[in-house]
């Protein structure tokens, strides 16, 4: 894995965002033979869907395909990545100059040649540990006395203050997260490899690279956004990646459990359109993976919980991808409820219940209230990241970035910027991976034609052709 | 037919001293909630030849992976398996890691103890260990018989077929131009565009499609890398990834003669696209009443409808209201709706009628303010970027929507007092508990769904799919390998699928689609040659004795042949095998009376050796054979 200090010399294309998305179009283009760097903000690659549990329709588990994507990203002879590090800003060079500036203490980094294109500027968060010195062994989590809700369990599990970020998490390095370190010295102490550094700083670096693709991804909006809802004010109104660690078995409890106390709930209801498709807070379109992911958590519940009565409130259920349609009429069979009806209103009850107050489309008669043990909310999907402010990038009125060409759902407004996945609105996974494929051969359309030799490329080790069965 | 009792039968040596390594994976806990890992674990310790037997979490994680690499290099492993999930997925994860470590990657076998044991004897907890501890026992039996390996390397043709010039297929090959890639674009009517041609404006960007298709069209003439081939089909293929030869043929000549090219090309893209559903005569009085039409018939209607007309006007006739039924010929359902020709019923979602059929419904109303126009929905399924729009702003300018039950369809009827009169429609409206509604209308329009393009479903033998051995799925369309990570890749190598030849798509993702597939066909001819899996048949000169029974079983037309040889100064004749063209499907293996004929990787011995493994008493350790 890199370090800003490592990183190899003018790669041919930068990639913001290490999530599937991002990872594929990294793949796409270095399969190609062009070189890629991978900026990830978080400590490791993987994005959102190395959280989740498993995937509709196949209900093939998250985790097992999308480590192999993570894995052949990290031994791709083309590929770099770069974790703890935030893209600062995107500049479109002179050309001229085109070497790389460093701050802080990188020190050492070459930069590119590549002619033009683009200055990326890049922050490398401190992790407190060396790199290139740690070797994943984990003693120093073991050590560690400090420990604070973690965010990849949805803050329901505990993490040390130093710890590998989760099980399969690529680089497997050690992150200390001085929030919650009581600079102990115990990690220090039991370090094999004397990798813990305490006086880390920040480094800022620029890249000079010809093109990037934009995979910055999603994340939804606040689970407490519409007030009526009363989900600030009850810890059984959850959100829809919480119940997907709830699913994984090995997430926070390894089971379904209602987390205001560990009841094992026996009525859940499915609030879609909690975030989305809603002009009064803002977010008027469809989130467009909500009502599967529900009927999907909604069948994992039912194989989980087989007497939990579950209940879909929607408005219209969006099942339009292959196979989806299908995979509806299967859960309708199984006995999940479908009940077609904006949710108006969510009251805490006794015992620590919800009630749910709806007015139902198809039965008809007056307003009713129906309690249940635990309420899911499908927030919608908002911009990761907003671009605007530091890159020449357009968004659109929906806050995505901006595709303004229909015959390149790819291309940005800007020349050599590509976007991919959730960066460019709302896509499940399958629709991520093709535009992320296509993302990838509109970058290498662009490397091409700034540089019509073909491409050299390193060898692949033997085995590493990930993509053919 | 002769058993192998009675004939010489080459007695295997096996290999002695092996260290082998056992990987088992909880994966997450898929595995370990049901077979009990430590306990497979402790009993492959005991295997002939195992030195190293450990669990991980994740073994196709990078740290699982490197646990591999490491043991190999550490513990001096020469053989490795890994017992996880089925080896479609990681099977080549593992061979990989393997490498990594510095082994041939085909000094490994894969053992499949979830789909095979954790999730088949999910409530026999007991049965699923003792048939994953068998299962590992098998795969180290075989593990004495197996040996290193070479990938077949073969010329990889720097040319690609593009079947189809809608929008998929132009940008397919657009895009494979302009990386350098000489292209081959076959079309089966006389012009490019596909159905785009015939659309109105796409949404959102309510561009004109025929803007579009005009400019990619020009992009693809002006490359010189495209030859393009109109009027003309692919007729017969054979080869593989990185040798396909293709015959197209073309159009009649003067002399009555069908043109046809012969190219060789490396990559198959297939972008054979959708064809509308035709409503059978009298499905909502289609056909029958000639205000009956199909959405596609609709949006050429209106298109040529003079904008400066007061009124909509259709076939001449003044029309004051008009209603939408979507889905039909989608979302059907046994026991409702009347299968389709082959039996099937189209229970899929064909995605793009919702937001076309508000498109148009909207499109209506802006030109026609004072037309009514009704809209018979089951979901408005506006999913998409800049969709809902569409929803929002024809529920603004007054479209009325009704939402029917995909069990109760609406109903079409001629007045019986006055067949001229408005037609009827007969529904359940379930935006109002269900009230009975009868609703006279002057103009229906079927929003009609997808089906896969013609050359997909046309004349059986000499269809895409038999030709070019692509499975089609439940819903006819072609068969991505994997329908969340693999879209656009089929079973077969070598060939992909670009745009609604895959699934029902709209025009950007059909482009999205394309785009990916044209990724992949760059990155193959990265190299100058193919790299295929060595697991295909090979002849022990020593022991072939020239029967030909292999021939008689064999499929695969010249993959297998008797060639005349010098041994020890006699001609004699000998099985060769064809390394492109063999599939490795081990029929010849299966009746060569002298187990002369073998699959690599595969062998008769090493599945005898798999037998010895699953059968032994694993409480005694079994010598090795």
């Amino acid at each position: 894995m890199n370090t800003p200090q490592s990183i190899q010399p003018s790669p041919n294309a930068l990639v913001v965002g290490g999530g599937i998305a991002g990872l594929q179009a990294a793949l796409d283009l270095a399969d190609q033979g062009h070189r890629v760097l991978i900026v990830e903000r978080r400590p490791s690659i993987g994005g959102t869907m190395i959280g989740l549990s498993k995937v509709f329709p196949t209900l093939d588990c998250a985790s097992c395909i999308t480590t192999p994507r993570m894995s052949a990203a990290a031994h791709h002879p083309n590929i770099q990545i770069l974790t703890s590090t935030e893209v600062k800003a995107i500049a479109s060079a002179s050309g001229a100059d085109s070497g790389a500036k460093s701050g802080g203490n990188s020190g050492g980094n070459s930069g590119g040649n590549s002619g033009g294109g683009h200055a990326v500027t890049l922050l490398h968060h401190p992790t407190f540990v060396n790199a290139d010195k740690c070797i994943g062994c984990r003693l120093c989590e073991y050590a560690c006395t400090s420990e604070y809700p973690d965010a990849f369990e949805q803050d329901l599990g505990a993490i040390r203050a130093i710890a590998v970020p989760f099980t399969n998490a690529i680089p497997q390095k050690a992150v200390l997260d001085p929030r919650f370190c009581s600079t102990c010295g115990a990690c220090a102490r039991v370090c094999p490899t004397d990798a813990i550094e305490y006086d880390q700083q920040p480094t800022t670096l620029t890249i000079q690279v010809p093109v990037v693709i934009v995979a910055s991804g999603f994340q939804l909006n606040s689970l407490t956004l519409k007030p009526q809802y009363h989900a600030a004010s009850s810890r059984n109104i959850i959100s829809r990646l919480t119940m997907e660690r709830l699913f994984s078995p090995h997430g926070p409890f390894g089971r379904v459990l209602r987390p205001s106390d560990g009841k094992i709930p026996d009525s859940v209801a499915f609030v879609q359109c909690a975030g989305s498709r809603d002009q009064s807070i803002g977010v008027p379109y469809c989130s467009r993976v909500c009502c599967m992911y529900a009927i999907k958590q909604a069948m994992l519940l039912s194989g989980a919980l087989p007497v939990a009565d579950i209940t879909i409130y929607y408005m219209d259920i969006r099942a339009f991808g292959k196979g989806y349609e299908q995979f509806y009429q299967n859960a309708r069979a199984m006995g999940i409820n479908f009940v077609r009806a904006k949710v108006a209103r969510i009251e805490p009850g006794d015992h620590d219940d919800l009630n749910v107050h709806i007015e139902s489309v198809d039965e008809g008669g007056p307003p009713q209230q129906r309690r249940h043990d635990l309420v899911v909310l499908a927030q919608g999907m908002v911009p990761q990241w907003d671009p605007a402010a530091q890159t020449p990038l357009q968004l659109g009125a929906d806050g995505f970035v901006a595709v303004p060409d229909p015959l390149a759902p790819c291309r940005t407004n800007h020349p050599g910027v590509f976007v991919a996945g959730t960066a460019a609105g709302p896509a499940d996974i399958v629709d991520t991976i093709a535009q992320a494929g296509a993302a990838a051969m509109e970058a290498g359309r662009f490397l091409r034609a700034l540089s019509p030799a073909p491409a050299a490329l390193a060898p692949a080790p033997a085995g590493e052709s990930y993509a053919l069965v | 037919m002769p058993s192998s009792d009675t004939q010489p039968v080459a007695q295997p040596t096996p290999v002695r001293d092996l260290r082998i390594g056992v990987y088992i994976c909880r994966c997450g806990g898929n595995i370990s909630d049901v077979v009990d890992v430590e306990q497979v674990a402790q009993a492959s310790r005991h295997l002939p030849g195992v030195a190293v037997a450990r669990i991980h979490t994740f073994m196709c994680s990078d740290p699982g992976q490197q646990a591999i690499s490491e043991d190999i290099q550490k513990e001096k492993l020469d053989r490795v398996v890994v017992a996880s999930c089925t080896p479609f997925l990681h099977e080549l994860t593992f061979r990989g890691a393997v490498a990594r470590g510095g082994l041939n990657p085909y000094l490994y076998e894969h053992v499949n103890i979830r789909e095979q044991c954790s999730w088949a004897h999910k409530h026999d907890p007991a049965g699923a260990t003792a048939k994953a501890t068998r299962l590992i026992a098998a795969a180290v039996g075989k593990l004495h018989h197996v040996r290193p390996l070479d990938q077949v390397h073969l010329p990889n043709h720097r040319k690609a077929l593009v079947i189809g010039g809608g929008i998929a297929g132009l940008k397919a090959a657009a895009d494979l131009a302009a990386r350098g890639i000489p292209v081959l674009l076959v079309e089966a009517s006389d012009r490019l565009g596909g159905r785009l041609n015939d659309w109105g404006r796409v949404f959102p960007s309510e561009q004109p499609a025929r803007d579009l298709v005009a400019r990619l069209v020009d992009q693809v003439r002006q490359e010189a890398r495209i030859e393009i081939l109109l009027q003309s089909q692919l007729t017969a293929v054979t080869g593989f990834i990185g040798n396909f030869q293709a015959t197209i043929t073309g159009p009649l000549g003067p002399a009555g003669q069908a043109h046809t090219t012969q190219a060789t090309v490396g990559v198959i893209i297939v972008a054979t696209g959708f064809a509308p559903y035709v409503p059978r005569d009298g499905e909502f009085l289609y056909r029958q009443s000639p205000r009956v039409v199909t959405l596609p018939d609709f949006i050429r209607g209106l298109g040529e409808a003079d904008p400066q007309a007061p009124s909509l006007l259709w076939q001449g006739r003044a029309v004051r209201s008009v209603a939408f039924i979507h889905c039909v010929g989608s979302r059907q359902l046994d026991g409702v709706h009347e299968p389709q020709p082959d039996g099937r019923i189209n229970n899929y979602c064909s995605r793009v009628c919702c937001t076309t059929t508000l498109q148009q419904a909207l499109a209506v109303k802006r030109q026609f303010p004072g037309v009514e126009v009704f809209d018979l929905h089951q979901d408005i399924r506006t999913y998409g970027r800049g969709h809902e729009d569409y929803y929002i702003q024809a529920s603004q300018a007054g479209v009325v929507f009704f939402r029917y039950h995909g069990d109760e369809p609406p109903v079409v009827q001629v007045d019986p007092a006055d067949p001229d009169a408005a037609l009827r429609l007969q529904f359940k409206d379930y935006l109002t508990w269900g009230e009975e509604l009868i609703l006279p209308v002057d103009l229906v329009v079927l929003s009609v769904g997808m089906t896969p393009g013609n050359a997909l479903v046309g004349d059986g033998d000499h269809s895409l799919a038999q030709m070019l051995k692509i499975p089609t799925g439940e819903d006819r369309f072609y068969q991505e390998i994997h329908p969340k990570l693999r879209p656009v890749e089929v079973s077969v190598n070598g060939v992909l699928l670009a745009g609604a030849a895959q699934g029902p798509m709209n025009i950007q993702e059909a482009l999205s689609a394309a785009g990916a597939a044209a990724a992949k066909a760059s990155a193959m001819f990265v190299k100058d040659d193919v790299e295929l899996h060595p697991f295909i048949a090979a002849v022990d000169p020593e022991l072939c004795e020239g029967t030909g029974q292999c021939l008689t079983q064999c499929e695969y037309e010249g993959a297998l042949q008797l060639v005349e040889q010098e041994i020890a100064g006699q001609t004699v004749r000998r099985a060769q095998v064809n390394p492109g063209l063999c599939v490795g499907c081990g029929a010849c293996a299966a009746v060569c009376p002298h187990r002369a004929i073998n699959v690599n990787g595969w062998t008769v011995d090493q599945y005898d050796a798999m037998v010895d493994g699953l059968v032994a008493d694993l409480a005694q350790p079994a010598a090795v054979a």
